[in-house]
């Protein structure tokens, strides 16, 4: 039995490591397909669990049961739920996501008008969680000093439990609220982008730092190591040109896995700090019952976080000592 | 953990250097520019076509002009229209129109521009407006005739309505579905820039502008080049905003910031009437409340002056009934206008057969006095709530609240779940009464749920038989008095528009004219050199 | 075997978390937090829903240590009794998570194939979406309140524990006194139960006490979103979540709910650790 989430039977193990990693990966990407249906009829069906109509949001308080149903009729709620998804992913195998009811614009246009503004959140949080977490892992692991050990696993600590929200909430009242420095909300300009990247980057510092750590000790002992050390290198040479790279991958593989824990966050500090993106568009139109968005935006996070799973798993795969042994 | 907060610091001042770099650079530094944040109820608004959107903001008040406008003391002033004549029998208004007016595209405004508007209306949600006109006629290039199908007293309040700026038929024709979601065209003084929605809309000068109402002290175009309306969802994040200078103008400030704001130096307030009341409506189709003195004891028990008084610091007014006060259906007899009386309603509770328990919850046949209370998910209302809710249980009525969305708490008033529900409207007119309490609406937005032929005919009356404005008055008093007779709600407080504004960035005029913000007070704001 | 099989559960275990400072102190923390939860009504300064508006926002000193609310209301009672709330509302919502997880893993463990792929392919997807999502959307369905802000948090924290359960089993089923007993006869039922079930609990006993503090911080989370506790019942988020300006009208109120939430994590987090060194389960839960 195989250590993989999905598929691997015994017979890939007498099979080279780089053709079963190349099979894995392939077998990963067709088990995609049924994967993102079943999501998609999952998506579906939340949406249509919940209480309330786009079309009140859509319509006056006096309005009559006519123009009800009119607008029914015209975004396709009356039909049966069966037919109604069936328009719904026969569209979306075109390439359309549907026409926002409330928001009235097409949910793709909503989507690429919010999608730039996570991506660029979502990546500095993801690159400032690497660095500072990595050089946080490599101080706590390298250097032989309780005291800065201590502190270090202090400032992992807090960083794993200090709830984002609040820790959003402080950092207004100093930074933009007390020192002026920051703006309190929007993304206009860069600097606006920087709370919103240390609220949701400090959450991830703990676990990249961690797994770094764990990594460098790992390796510290292994022959190669130990050899280089006999060749005459130095320490910091064997660290920066030996040691991080092989911590990379691991801290890359967990940050992927936890995507969707990057998103989440997302969804706080956009909320916090009144920013666009993908996570505000979903609770924006939650709150409408706008469900063509709902759908799109649930979808598209949903591919993200399948994607980064996807990467974290083949990356993981890759290490998998197993793996390792049957290539030699 | 002093290295922690170090560390921090650290890594704040290396972003910060880079965060002060690029706010020199940002163009709201630029002087001729103003950012506005809209006010709560104004918040996500998806198109700019008046004609068929169900909710519009100020933006759309600057990119459209309206015939009429109506001032903070309800009177009218002409503004596209320069006169009007109402025929003797209510059956034909004869508008004069103002001339030299252009619309955005470079088309012409005249008779033509209102013959082709008004039967756009026609379907969609604000029809209402309009049907009372039967046809519109083009007497001359500068005056147009519409006939009535019935005398509507009330015309000249949707002819100001901002979901009555006139559009260029032109582009509403070219962009259909598309019309106010990618262009919007009006003779107004800003023009549409870009728009994003839930995000923010930028409006640009319109240089031609030479057609204000008398409201506006400038008569040209506007002083300010651009200005940048942002959607901020928290109003206490909008509040921070005002107060570390990333916007200028915001449009409605909580009552309970009003305190704080007044210790800041470059912070300015106007203040003006409401357009509404907070209320908190009874389901009288659900046990207890079908009793109309267990109705009656709910209301008595809301301590309208200590709301006042405590959540609101005394800004505004307490509501006795369900009109603002400036209308003049609000002037009821005094007899029905409810307020707070702990002891009669603790009478009437006992005559109702609710007797008081030992742990102050009141009883009646072994089943305690507890009732639902819904509220909205907003800082505001769970505010107010959590107040109501501890006045009911000095009566002895337990109340649970439970906080919904609002799509959700439409939904269960639709399905009857509800029993008590702290709500709000924003409506300067006596029509809110058909809206809130006609048997034709039940659940919602009829919340109380009453429905009987006296209230229906007063209704009737009221809404359609009303020649002139007299008789709407009249007709509105008596449907209100009897609405107030039955205790269908419990009438909270009465909030203020106020408008805090950066006074180191721009200017205001001191009293602002008109029912609220809008392009009268645009033309006259100036941006502080 | 059987000794083994109860390791987790062994006191003696527990108290060797305790025996180191960290250890001691944290423990401590945790055991004082809980008994206050648990004698909240008995030890409160103030009812914690009575309201003085005259005395609103009052900055914390004397009678109020943490000052009052907007309502006028004790801070301090309202964190006491937020504990109350707050910790059953996690600890319920994990224990939930960790009874149907267990189930789930072990079942998809032990009996492998197409079953397993199904269970641990829907289970990811529950894992994979951001929790505070998942949560959102479910009490969106079926409504406020403290049971639905339970049951989206135990759904958010399902995969977590199916997978480790899993992991467990799949790695206990290759080794070798397993092997042992399945040559000796043994009827799968029984190897699953006596054996394989005790011998995976203790890292699923850990990852659960961790847990409760990852749902501590998703009850605020969602308490700020004003879901969960309906007032004026507290609950640490739920008292956070008067908006942003509260933090500069009265910050007390939302700092200290917020600090307890940290420390109260905190707290959990280094017992945890303690507890891993001391049942010296680090490897088994790596990976996972």
């Amino acid at each position: 039995m195989s250590a993989f989430s999905f598929g691997g039977s015994a017979d890939t193990r007498v099979q080279n490591g780089s053709g079963m990693l190349l099979r894995y990966t392939f077998r990963r990407l067709l088990m995609l397909i049924p994967v993102s249906i079943s999501i998609s009829v999952v998506i579906f069906m939340i949406v249509h669990l919940l209480p309330g109509d786009p079309i009140d949001n859509l319509i006056r308080v006096g309005s009559s049961p006519e123009a009800r149903e009119r607008l029914a009729t015209k975004y396709g709620l009356d039909r049966p739920l069966i037919t109604q998804y069936f328009v719904w992913m026969g569209n979306m195998f075109r390439g359309d996501f549907g026409q926002a009811i409330v928001l009235r614009r097409p949910v793709s246009d909503l989507i690429m008008q919010n999608l730039p503004f996570s991506l660029t959140l979502g990546g500095l949080a993801f690159a400032f969680s690497s660095v500072v977490g990595m050089t946080l892992g490599t101080i706590s692991a390298v250097v032989r000093n309780p005291i800065l050990e201590r502190f270090v696993r202090g400032f992992i600590l807090l960083g794993s439990t200090v709830p984002g929200f609040w820790l959003a909430l402080l950092l207004i009242l100093l930074f933009s609220v007390t020192l002026g420095w920051l703006p309190v909300s929007g993304a206009k300009t860069w600097s606006a982008l920087v709370l919103p990247v240390l609220t949701i980057g400090f959450g991830g510092i703990a676990l990249v730092a961690r797994v770094t750590r764990v990594a460098l000790i790992d390796v510290r002992h292994e022959d190669f190591v130990t050899l280089l050390h006999a060749k005459g290198l130095s320490r910091s040479a064997i660290l920066f040109r030996h040691l991080l790279p092989h911590a990379l991958v691991p801290v890359v593989t967990i940050l992927a896995l936890r995507i969707g824990w990057i998103l989440g966050g997302a969804v706080t500090a956009e909320f916090v700090f009144g920013r666009p993106g993908l996570g505000s568009l979903l609770i924006r139109a939650l709150g409408q019952r706008d469900f063509p968005v709902i759908q799109g935006s649930m979808l598209m996070l949903a591919l993200a976080v399948m994607l980064g799973t996807l990467i974290g798993d083949i990356l993981q795969a890759a290490m998998d000592p197993r793996i390792r042994e049957a290539s030699k | 953990m002093h290295y922690t907060t170090k560390t921090l610091l650290h890594f704040g001042a290396a972003f910060m250097s880079t965060g002060i770099l690029t706010m020199n650079l940002s163009p709201a530094a630029f002087a001729q520019e103003v950012t506005i944040a809209f006010s709560g109820p104004e918040l996500g608004v998806t198109s700019y076509n008046p004609v068929t959107s169900t909710l519009l903001n100020t933006a759309n008040s600057l990119i459209y002009d309206r015939l009429v406008e109506q001032d903070a003391d309800q009177s009218y002033y002409p503004h596209l229209a320069t006169s009007w004549e109402e025929s003797g029998d209510g059956m034909a208004w004869t508008f004069k129109l103002r001339a030299g007016v252009m619309f955005q595209d470079g088309t012409p405004f005249n008779a033509q521009s209102i013959a082709d508007w008004i039967p756009d209306f026609k379907g969609t949600e604000n029809n209402y407006l309009v049907d009372a006109i039967g046809s519109v006629e083009v007497i001359d290039d500068l005056t147009v005739k519409f006939v009535m199908t019935r005398p509507e007293p009330n015309l000249l309040y949707n002819l100001a309505s901002t979901y009555m700026g006139v559009p260029s038929a032109a582009a509403f024709d070219r962009l259909g579905e598309n019309y106010g979601v990618s262009e919007a065209v009006g003779t107004g003084p800003f023009k549409l820039d870009s728009f994003s929605v839930g995000l923010e809309t930028v409006l640009v000068r319109n240089d031609d502008y030479a057609w204000a109402s008398e409201l506006s002290e400038n008569q040209a175009a506007a002083y300010v080049e651009r200005i940048t309306f942002r959607e901020i969802p928290d109003q206490s994040t909008a509040f921070l905003e005002l107060k570390t200078g990333g916007v200028d103008v915001l449009l409605g400030v909580p009552t309970d910031f009003l305190e704080i704001l007044e210790e800041e130096a470059n912070v300015a307030v106007i203040q003006m009437p409401g357009l509404g009341i907070k209320y908190m409506p009874i389901n009288v189709t659900v046990p207890p409340f079908d009793d109309i003195l267990v109705r009656q004891a709910t209301a008595l028990a809301v301590d309208q002056e200590s709301i006042l008084n405590s959540v609101y610091k005394g800004v505004g007014a307490v509501a006795n009934n369900f009109l603002i006060s400036s209308l003049p259906a609000a002037d009821v007899d005094p007899a029905l206008n409810v307020s707070y009386d702990p002891a009669r309603a603790g009478e009437l509770l006992d005559q109702a057969g609710w007797t008081m328990g030992d742990d102050g919850i009141r009883m009646k046949d072994g089943a305690p006095l507890r009732v639902k209370l819904f509220t909205q998910n907003a800082t505001d209302f769970k505010r107010l709530t959590q107040v109501v809710q501890a006045q009911l249980k000095e009566i002895g009525m337990d109340a649970v609240i439970t906080v919904f969305d609002s799509s959700t708490l439409r939904d269960e008033y639709k399905r009857n779940a509800h029993q008590l529900a702290v709500r709000e409207y924003d409506w300067n007119n006596s029509d809110i009464l058909d809206w809130f309490f006609s048997g034709e609406r039940l659940g919602y937005p009829n919340v109380s749920m009453w429905n009987d032929e006296t209230g229906q005919m007063l209704n009737d009356v009221a809404m359609t038989q009303s020649a002139t404005s007299e008789q709407r008055i009249a007709n509105f008093k008596a449907y209100h008095e009897y609405i107030l007779s039955q205790y269908l709600f419990a009438p909270i407080y009465q909030p203020t528009i106020n408008i805090a504004y950066n006074s180191e960035a721009v200017i205001l005029p001191e009293q602002i004219r008109g029912i609220r913000f809008r392009s009268q007070t645009a033309l006259d704001m100036k941006v502080v050199e | 075997m059987k000794a083994r099989a109860f390791d987790a559960l062994d006191r003696l275990g527990i108290g060797r978390a305790f025996s180191s400072s960290l250890g001691l102190v944290s423990g401590g923390f945790l055991v004082i937090l809980i008994a206050v939860a648990l004698t909240a009504p008995w030890i409160t300064p103030f009812d914690y829903a009575a309201q003085q508006l005259g005395n609103s926002n009052a900055p914390p000193g004397w009678p109020h240590l943490l000052g009052t609310d907007e309502f006028g209301r004790d801070v301090l009672s309202r964190v006491i009794f937020g504990a109350r709330t707050s910790l059953s509302v996690s600890a319920t919502a994990i224990g939930i998570s960790v009874t149907v997880g267990m189930t789930l893993g072990a079942a998809a463990g032990y009996i492998g194939g197409m079953f397993e792929r199904a269970v641990m392919t829907v289970v990811d997807l529950t894992w994979s979406f951001p929790d505070i999502l998942l949560a959102l959307i479910f009490v969106a369905i079926i409504g406020p309140g403290l049971t639905s802000t339970m049951f989206a948090i135990a759904i958010a924290y399902l995969a977590q524990f199916t997978r480790l359960t899993r992991a467990q089993i799949v790695r206990l089923k290759r080794e070798t006194f397993i092997e042992a007993t399945v040559n000796l006869g043994a009827k799968p039922g029984h190897i699953l139960i006596r054996h394989l079930l005790p011998n995976a609990i203790a890292p699923v006993i850990v990852a659960a006490m961790l847990a409760v503090g990852d749902g501590i911080i998703l009850e605020a989370t969602l308490g700020f979103f004003g879901l969960g506790a309906q007032p004026p019942t507290p609950s640490w988020g739920a008292m956070m979540s008067s908006g942003t300006a509260q933090l500069f009208l009265a910050p007390w109120v939302i700092i200290f709910p917020g600090l307890v939430v940290a420390m109260t994590v905190i707290a959990v987090n280094l017992f945890g650790d303690e507890l891993i060194r001391a049942l010296d389960i680090r490897d088994r839960l790596r990976g996972t």
